[in-house]
């Protein structure tokens, strides 16, 4: 399967799905204009991806700094497909990247985990 | 129009405005005053926090007059996404709390529903506006197909006090809706 990679603009993330060396990465803002459009081809590549493979562990990280409320909502259907995959027994963890004086982030993040059954969701604080 | 804006220049001064806007916006635009904003208080050595929640709001305001605003430019075939009418205002209150406020046209059939909602906001806690939000977004698609439907809901989150809202009636068809969110 191919890599599933997205620039970030000033107001979508950069987003890097590799198979090969198993990296799956959401960093930076989202609020684009319409989140469904800018998502819905990761949710498919995501669809392939766990049709394609088996049993590997998966870790996505993601480190947003901001994200709208459509946004809010296409993570929880994003966490909810994750939490589908893992309920059929595969191996998933999302670390929730946030920086230590993002306040907001974190309980975003506190939020996400609270709602999440199956996957394994750590919220992780950096600085610098 | 009369050339002078000093006028103009010393209602905002008095108001405690920063930023005035009024006309079409677009994508680019919410992107552009909502980055601009947030360098303005960052330089000003605002908090992170008070900068997120301008930010958080300001954007679902703008995003929402590009969504729903009555007014509507037809003519921007060429162009991608879509452009709408309407003012913003960032300011702050004489107790220093920063307000964004929002106002376009809009179609009045819409008025009861979009009055009842924000009613119901208002009439919510914090810790009511937190559960309402989470059960909101795990829910299906909420009834609006263009948006979540949970910005009013986040920016009550974020608010100090219930959102102000007015709606004037302008002719059968539609109204004017105006709304102000006072940050915590």
């Amino acid at each position: 399967m191919t890599k599933y990679s997205v620039q970030a603009t000033t107001s979508s993330p950069y987003i890097s799905f590799d198979p090969e060396d198993m990296s799956f990465e959401i960093k930076g803002e989202s609020y684009p204009e319409n989140c469904w459009a800018f998502y819905s081809p990761m949710f498919e590549w995501l669809e392939s991806f766990f049709d394609s493979t088996n049993g590997d562990r998966i870790e996505i990280n993601m480190e947003i700094i901001y994200f709208n409320s459509s946004s809010s909502k296409t993570f929880m259907d994003f966490f909810e497909m994750l939490d589908d995959y893992a309920e059929k027994g595969r191996n998933i963890e999302v670390n929730w990247r946030y920086h230590e004086e993002n306040e907001s982030a974190m309980e975003c993040g506190e939020e996400f985990m609270g709602d999440v059954e199956q996957i394994k969701f750590n919220l992780v604080e950096f600085a610098g | 129009m009369r050339t002078s804006l000093f006028k103009y220049y010393n209602e905002m001064q008095r108001d405690g405005v920063i930023l005035y806007f009024n006309g079409p916006v677009s994508q680019p635009v919410v992107e552009g005053m909502a980055e601009l904003m947030r360098s303005k208080m960052r330089a000003e050595d605002a908090g992170m926090g008070s900068v997120q929640r301008v930010f958080a709001i300001l954007v679902e305001q703008m995003q929402n007059i590009v969504r729903y605003s009555s007014e509507r430019q037809v003519d921007n075939v060429n162009q991608q996404g879509e452009m709408a009418l309407g003012q913003v205002v960032v300011g702050r209150e004489d107790d220093g709390r920063f307000f964004v406020a929002c106002g376009n046209k809009v179609n009045s059939s819409d008025c009861v529903e979009l009055s009842e909602y924000i009613q119901t906001l208002r009439s919510m806690s914090k810790n009511e506006l937190k559960t309402y939000y989470r059960e909101r977004r795990k829910g299906p698609d909420c009834a609006t197909s263009k948006g979540a439907g949970l910005g009013f809901v986040e920016m009550a989150r974020k608010a100090f006090r219930p959102m102000d809202f007015d709606i004037v009636p302008l002719d059968g068809d539609t109204s004017f809706f105006s709304m102000k969110v006072v940050t915590q």
